[in-house]
């Protein structure tokens, strides 16, 4: 007979079991955690105390900023045998915006949340992966096996309109026979580009993304909603599809971002058709990445944590450093600087004049990630509950469900951690910045708390802590004009014996690109110590 | 709004002599007021979300729902004027009688779904009983407080009567449902009447003809509420095992899902979150054609081996399917992976259990490991241990997500990597009658992962027409010959080639997709092939 009417039936009676048992609500505690903005304020205000008697090192290369890029550089020279490196890492802890943090009932990201598995094409990134067993047996076959902990399961994603959750991101309900002729024409439109090479036999998107062919570069110079507009696409299903995809990649609109990134997001790692298009994810998000980079570069008390590095002189290669934590200043002497931490940061530890990139070149989105302990896993009308779980017309991009691939052992422990993303997306980033960073504890746990409401009613009183993390540089915006025109040229151009290597310099804000120039970094600084090797990207 | 139709002028004009009625006592009746308003609305709300969840189309369930309720109140607030004396007794009587129907309405209707033919007589029967009373009461309580002058009156118990509504309203989905599920409010509220009927029964006592009477009244009603409130999860349980067709002998909520045994003479069965696993009238036909052929396919590939032959079975924790493995003396070593500690441990320890599986979890070749299949494999493979000759997937259907990553082409490439070369195995996979698509995308699958499936079926009558998937490392021909030794009631070597055949009207459709792990359409296609007119339970976990 009806199995439906008895599985409601069943729920009911279990609904009835577990609520007998419970109390009321408990407080909820909230806190800021993450980036420490006075420490890197200090930097911009002068508020390192003076050196005295600084303890002097040596080094072959030091590494300044411990995140995706620069711990993707110490594995590198690690594997390249070289063992003379210095981390310094200004945070109490490495990882940089692919931290992970930790509440009771699970580890959680405090931003980078996810890779995608890498195309054919990226060989360094295999590597890593083959390293860190991430993949498992050959890597370099077209569908390698990935160690399946890792990957993201079914249901990947789902969106609220409506007030009924779907599969997938692109919102059907209720769509016009003309939205789903513009949508079949956007596929359409992609699976053409998709796989194509230039005629210089690169791809046309590839990753990382200056490796792209220079045929559709001119892309760059136009936003992606004027590139709508010249295809004919104006449904707004399909706009804020491809507006989410910017946001949640860029933490910027279709009108801020620029074409060519626009479609690169869709493209560099090949449309999903036949072959399994994998998302790797962990609790801590790509924090297990950068952990497992940290373990396998080996630096030990060469990684130097609560250590600002304030003042660079690229002709000798002399690193002046502060210990927050000890109190005690250093005095590194290199023959190479990888600089992995954000580049606007550069010049205000070089000597004055040195860095010729005009400020204000790069752009930066803050962003605000709010990570959410519920005592019931959220469920809402509709389509299961998914990984990544998105509200259409919302400023926010939803939340990620920390516990989503958890083994089944764990699927009776009730509760999970639901992290919650919003780019700050203003046109003037520094008002945005000011927003991100004077809002109190108050003010923002009551924004995320009244957020989620908006897509689960009642669900505030399952919280049981907020761990809100806010990054007033969470990633350099890709905007028009960005990707190929001077400022990132230069901002890529090394200066004396520094090399600038984070993300940001790499073009898009990925763990890729950071990974990239980590990499493309360390190999550079090899090769000036005279120890040469093939590239692995 | 149900007070609009339950306005009717107090029978008699009130007195508008300056009778003291005590203050504290007005305020009083008007807070009953509020009460009995506040119930009433529950009540009905109760009804109309039991009649959506077990009747379905909500709207209609609403409409008349509420429809019928505010047409009894009207007739109730009618038949008001017919009670001419008595109005304080028969105010406490008329509560009692919403208690008891209200307060049991919920349990009632969960049990009448479980037992009757239609439940929508006993619904509406509810519902006109309920809302006559509920007419009823707001006279005459507008009668009890006649000292009052007309305008103060009506204003008065009409704003109450509106505010319970609100009340009401308000409470029952956001605190109500989610805090004490349906059974339980419609008890709690009951108790609410109760209290208002103990409460006028206490302070009228002069009015009362047979005060004591009345009082013990109260207190039956009073405490068959109560007793089923404190055992309202087990009523609400009893009233999911009514939904068995035999009675329920064992049932237990483990941490992962609820296991319940039913028997009716020799037929035995258990359901996973009431989901048949098996009938022992029949279940020998689903172990025979899940075990025996796999196992000859393996005695196919690899004759030479008379021990020491290495099985993997993932799920089967009630160890029927380790009995028809154990009947095979080349068997060396048993592997058993399943979720659920409650489970291995009762089939391993009830002896009317031990008896069906013929005490298989007793073996020495029997090795059980209590964890999520995919893990273990993982695990299996990280440590480098010994791969299998032959792989038994024997796990409940994949009607949700955490399940369906089981019937994924990871899983299985995974599966595959712990097989040895001349590894087979066999997969139970739905009925490819009642659930076409979901048995063919786990064939599909299984192509993907490079497993070679051989699809078969066999009909077993407590389950209807089901599929299975032999597999294999390398390609072979299914088997033709049993092996000889164990004694089979279902299985024989002329059976054996006719499994392998499907009819036309079970041909494989062409446009079933593989189950990938990152979007599991299995999972869908289950759904979609259960909610066809076909559909029918098959062995959910």
């Amino acid at each position: 007979m009806d199995l439906s009417r008895r599985r409601v039936l069943g729920a009911m009676a279990t609904g009835a079991a577990t609520s007998a048992c419970r109390t009321s609500p408990r407080p909820v505690t909230s806190r800021f955690v993450g980036q420490l903005a006075e420490r890197g304020h200090r930097l911009r205000d002068g508020g390192i105390p003076p050196a005295s008697a600084p303890t002097p090192m040596t080094a072959s290369v030091v590494i300044v900023g411990g995140g995706a890029a620069g711990l993707s550089a110490a594995w590198r020279l690690r594997r390249a045998g070289l063992r003379d490196v210095v981390l310094l890492e200004m945070e109490p802890a490495v990882g940089g915006t692919a931290r992970g943090g930790e509440l009771p009932r699970s580890r959680y990201p405090m931003g980078a949340h996810y890779l995608p598995a890498p195309h054919p094409s990226f060989r360094g990134l295999r590597t890593l992966l083959g390293d860190l067993g991430v993949i498992v047996g050959p890597t370099d076959r077209p569908e390698p096996d990935y160690e399946l902990s890792y990957v993201c399961r079914g249901p990947v994603e789902r969106h609220r309109y409506k007030g009924r959750w779907d599969p997938g991101l692109y919102p059907t309900l209720g769509e016009s026979d003309e939205e789903q002729a513009q949508w079949l024409r956007w596929r359409d439109h992609l699976r053409e580009l998709d796989g194509r090479r230039g005629a210089d036999g690169r791809r046309l998107f590839d990753l990382p993304v200056l490796g792209s062919s220079t045929e559709l570069r001119q892309l760059d110079r136009i936003s992606m909603a004027t590139y709508l507009d010249q295809l004919g696409l104006d449904s707004w299903r399909l706009r804020w599809t491809v507006d989410y995809a910017c946001r949640d990649d860029y933490g910027a609109t279709l009108a801020q971002t620029s074409a060519f990134a626009g479609l690169h997001h869709f493209l560099s790692r090949g449309l999903e058709d036949e072959v399994d298009r994998f998302i790797l994810t962990w609790p801590q998000g790509n924090g297990w990445l950068t952990e497992q980079l940290s373990e396998r570069a080996e630096l030990g008390d060469r990684l130097r944590r609560d250590t600002v590095a304030y003042a660079i002189d690229p002709d000798t290669g002399v690193v002046e450093a502060w210990d927050a934590a000890a109190g005690e200043h250093l005095r590194i002497s290199a023959h190479t600087v990888l600089w992995s931490a954000p580049r606007f940061v550069l010049p205000r530890v070089l000597p004055r004049g040195r860095d010729r990139l005009p400020a204000g070149a790069l752009t930066y989105s803050p962003w605000l990630v709010a990570s959410v302990e519920v005592d019931e896993v959220p469920a809402g009308i509709g389509t299961d509950l998914a990984w990544d779980n998105v509200p259409v017309g919302a400023d926010n991009l939803g939340y990620v469900v920390a516990t989503h691939s958890q083994s089944l052992v764990d699927a009776h422990v009730p509760g999970t951690v639901l992290t919650y993303y919003e780019p700050l997306l203003g046109d003037d980033v520094v008002a945005e910045r000011t927003r991100l960073l004077s809002g109190s504890l108050s003010q923002w746990t009551d924004h995320v708390l009244t957020q989620l409401d908006g897509m689960h009613p009642g669900i505030g009183r399952t919280v049981r802590a907020v761990d809100i993390a806010r990054w007033g540089h969470a990633m350099v915006r890709p905007v028009v004009g960005h990707l190929f025109g001077e400022g990132l040229r230069q901002a890529r151009a090394e200066v004396g014996r520094v090399i600038p290597c984070a993300a940001d310099v790499g073009g898009l804000p990925l763990f890729e690109e950071a990974f990239a120039a980590g990499v493309r970094a360390a190999e550079r600084a090899l090769a000036q110590l005279g120890r040469s090797e093939a590239t692995i990207l | 709004m149900d007070a609009e139709d339950s306005v009717s002028a107090p029978a008699e004009a009130p007195a508008i002599e300056a009778t003291e009625l005590h203050r504290g006592r007005s305020r009083m009746l008007l807070v009953s007021v509020l009460v009995v308003a506040t119930c009433g609305l529950v009540y009905e709300l109760i009804s109309a979300t039991m009649a959506s969840y077990l009747l379905g189309d909500s709207v209609t369930q609403w409409s008349l729902v509420i429809g019928v309720y505010l047409s009894a109140m009207g007739l109730g607030s009618w038949l008001s004027k017919s009670i001419e004396r008595h109005e304080t007794e028969r105010f406490v009587q008329i509560q009692l009688v919403i208690a008891l129907v209200g307060g049991f309405s919920a349990t009632m209707l969960f049990l009448g779904f479980a037992h009757l033919a239609s439940v929508r007589p006993l619904l509406f029967s509810i519902l006109v009983v309920v809302g006559t009373a509920v007419g009823l009461e707001i006279p005459l309580m507008m009668r009890i407080m006649r000292g009052y002058a007309l305008k103060d009156l009506v204003a008065r118990v009409l704003a109450f009567d509106y505010l319970g509504s609100l009340a009401a309203s308000l409470l029952f989905p956001l605190l109500l449902l989610p805090y004490l599920g349906l059974v339980r409010t419609a008890l709690a509220f009951g108790l609410l009447n109760a209290a208002v009927a103990g409460w006028s029964a206490a302070h009228f006592t002069p009015d009362l003809r047979r005060p004591g009477w009345i009082k013990a009244q109260v207190g039956l009603v009073a405490a068959m509420l109560g007793a089923g409130f404190v055992f309202g999860t087990e009523i609400e349980d009893f009233g999911e095992s009514q939904l068995y067709d035999f009675p329920v002998i064992f049932s237990q909520r483990t941490p992962y899902q609820r296991l319940t045994i039913t028997r009716w003479q020799n037929d035995i069965r258990l359901f996973i979150n009431g989901n048949l696993q098996f009938s022992s009238t029949d279940e020998h036909r689903y172990h025979e054609a899940l075990v025996h052929p796999v196992l000859a396919a393996s005695v196919q590939a690899r004759p030479e081996v008379v021990e020491g032959r290495r099985v993997l079975v993932l799920g089967g924790g009630d160890g029927l399917a380790l009995r028809e493995i154990l009947a095979h003396d080349d068997v060396g070593r048993i592997d058993l992976v399943d979720l659920d500690p409650a489970m291995t441990e009762l089939f391993s320890s009830h002896p009317m259990l031990v008896s069906l599986n013929g005490g298989a979890f007793e073996d020495p070749r029997v090795h059980v490991h209590n964890a999520d299949a995919m893990e273990w494999l993982l695990q299996h493979r990280r440590d480098d241990g010994d791969k299998f000759d032959v792989a038994i997937v024997d796990l409940p259907d994949p009607n949700n997500f955490s399940l369906g990553k089981l019937y994924s082409n990871s899983f299985y490439r995974l599966l595959g990597t712990q097989l040895r070369d001349d590894g087979v195995g066999v997969v139970q996979s739905t009925s490819p009658y009642l659930a076409p698509r979901s048995f063919w995308c786990i064939v599909a699958t299984l192509e993907a992962a490079d497993l070679n499936p051989r699809p078969y079926h066999a009909h077993v009558p407590s389950f209807g027409d089901w599929g299975f998937v032999l597999i294999a490392k390398t390609p072979r021909h299914p088997p033709l010959h049993l092996v000889p030794g164990p004694t089979r009631r279902f299985l024989s070597d002329e059976l054996m080639s006719t499994l392998f055949v499907f009819p036309a009207d079970q041909a494989r459709p062409d446009d079933v997709e593989v189950n990938r792990l990152n979007d599991q359409m299995l999972v869908r296609y289950y759904e979609q092939d259960l909610a066809a007119p076909l559909g029918a339970a098959g062995r959910g976990g």
